[in-house]
């Protein structure tokens, strides 16, 4: 079950890959018809990035895997409300898991945890370091996030992996919120062509 | 806060990244979606560019994960798909922007309920008839669903028309005693429906309480039902005020008039 030894037929988010992509969304047609094989497989495919990005955001490895399975659950329960015209499947799956990661951030008690953490988030350039690992994934990336400005970089990753908004982005890195909110904009655009999002 | 129209697109990038500051914003901005094609097209680019981010992050699960979920699965009802001719009004889908905050809340809100309340909004007869369909193995379950529901009906009116409303924020925060409560919020009307999993039972002579506590004063919201099977059926709260959270206090049987232990849980309601 470990996600990576596929690569071949998993989904390459933001590639060429459409074949995988569409598999990817034909497993969640049938998961929505109740097919509990093909949610395994689903499962397989998915639970690496779900448990991936949930654990950048929370850290704390108990609570990453209670959200994940929660996440998990979710996508079987919900199955049929996916609709392939607003987006792949791998999408709407890790979409789901990073926000849910990002709702038990923002909660009452972790509000607390977050002031300590937010205190001792890595340097961006760790979470980069991080990634170099052998997956394509990360190897791609890690290079277009090494295309961004400094700025750029930061700031995405301080949002999207750190789970800070970008009015709290924009503290940590001493920048305007103006300023902040251009910056990730500016630095997905760079991304979305960097990685070849259509 | 007002913001110019150029200023709101310029959100589009931390939207994507789930960055924005309050649920508030966030709504604000998915009503700009709406009305707004491009930014919902960049919206789509950028949550793709999130979904490689993602990828890139794949790290190994616990193993045992994997047995849990499927667990669940096998014990959890799937929801219909969407049933668009009784749909309250939505937007149209074209100019969708899918994701999440908002089309999706009320989904999510419906699974919140299905998982841990045990059932779920979309109960018209029809529905269990084609999930029973569905799979013979949750036949029981539904069956249960079904007497669960014909006993709720009138409480689950009140239920469907918040997990019914367009703009409904999900909350769940696990409590101090363990378990977790779910809430499900219309900021709009002001009410909510709070359901529990999880929650250790008590001893005879104690129930949960549930509170608003507002600034000012402290409101019980009602007594928590007895769980069935660590889950208690939803209750439904109104009249939240600017600043009440949801509290939840362990109380000498048939309540107190003000909470008499600490909370176990306070959630801040963003109304």
């Amino acid at each position: 079950m470990n996600p990576n030894d596929s690569d071949a037929s998993r989904f390459r988010p933001a590639t060429a890959d459409r074949r995988g992509e569409r598999d990817l969304d034909d497993l969640l047609v049938h998961v929505a018809r109740g097919d509990q094989g093909a949610f395994e497989t689903l499962y397989d495919r998915m639970v690496g990035p779900v448990y991936g990005v949930i654990r950048k955001v929370l850290r704390d490895p108990a609570q990453s895997e209670e959200v994940a399975q929660e996440v998990l659950l979710e996508v079987w329960r919900n199955a049929a409300r996916f609709d392939p015209a607003m987006g792949g499947a791998a999408t709407w799956v890790t979409t789901i898991a990073h926000r849910r990661a990002i709702d038990r951030i923002r909660s009452t008690t972790a509000a607390a945890e977050r002031e300590q953490r937010t205190a001792d988030v890595s340097p961006p350039h760790d979470e980069v370091a991080e990634a170099v690992e052998a997956s394509l994934d990360r190897e791609r990336v890690r290079r277009c996030l090494e295309g961004l400005t400094e700025v750029q970089r930061e700031s995405i990753t301080l949002a999207y992996y750190g789970g800070n908004s970008y009015r709290q982005v924009a503290e940590l890195l001493n920048v305007t919120l103006g300023a902040i909110k251009t910056r990730i904009r500016d630095g997905l655009i760079r991304m979305r062509d960097c990685l070849g999002v259509s | 806060m007002r913001f110019f129209r150029q200023d709101l697109h310029t959100l589009t990038g931390a939207y994507a990244l789930d960055a924005l500051d309050s649920a508030r914003e966030t709504a604000r901005f998915s009503r700009h979606l709406s009305r707004c094609q491009s930014c919902a097209a960049e919206v789509r680019g950028f949550r793709e560019v999130a979904t490689a981010m993602a990828f890139a992050a794949t790290t190994e699960a616990p193993a045992a994960m994997r047995e849990q979920v499927m667990t669940a699965a096998a014990r959890t009802r799937q929801l219909p798909p969407e049933v668009r001719t009784h749909a309250r009004p939505r937007r149209t889908r074209g100019s969708a922007p899918w994701i999440p905050w908002l089309s999706g809340a009320v989904a999510t809100a419906a699974i919140a309920v299905a998982v841990f309340f045990g059932f779920s909004q979309a109960h018209t007869q029809d529905q269990l008839n084609a999930a029973r369909a569905q799979s013979h193995a949750l036949a029981a379950e539904q069956a249960r669903v079904e007497a669960e529901l014909t006993q709720a009906r009138e409480h689950d009116q009140a239920l469907a028309q918040i997990l019914g409303a367009p703009h409904v924020t999900l909350l769940s925060h696990s409590t101090s005693k363990g378990g977790v409560a779910v809430v499900v919020l219309d900021a709009a009307t002001r009410k909510l429906v709070v359901a529990t999993s999880g929650l250790p039972a008590l001893p005879a002579g104690q129930v949960y309480q549930l509170w608003l506590i507002g600034p000012v004063k402290i409101v019980s919201a009602g007594l928590l039902p007895a769980a069935q099977a660590g889950v208690t059926t939803p209750v439904v709260a109104t009249g939240i005020v600017k600043g009440d959270k949801l509290g939840l206090t362990v109380e000498p049987a048939g309540g107190s008039k003000q909470p008499t232990t600490t909370p176990i849980v306070a959630l801040p309601l963003p109304v």
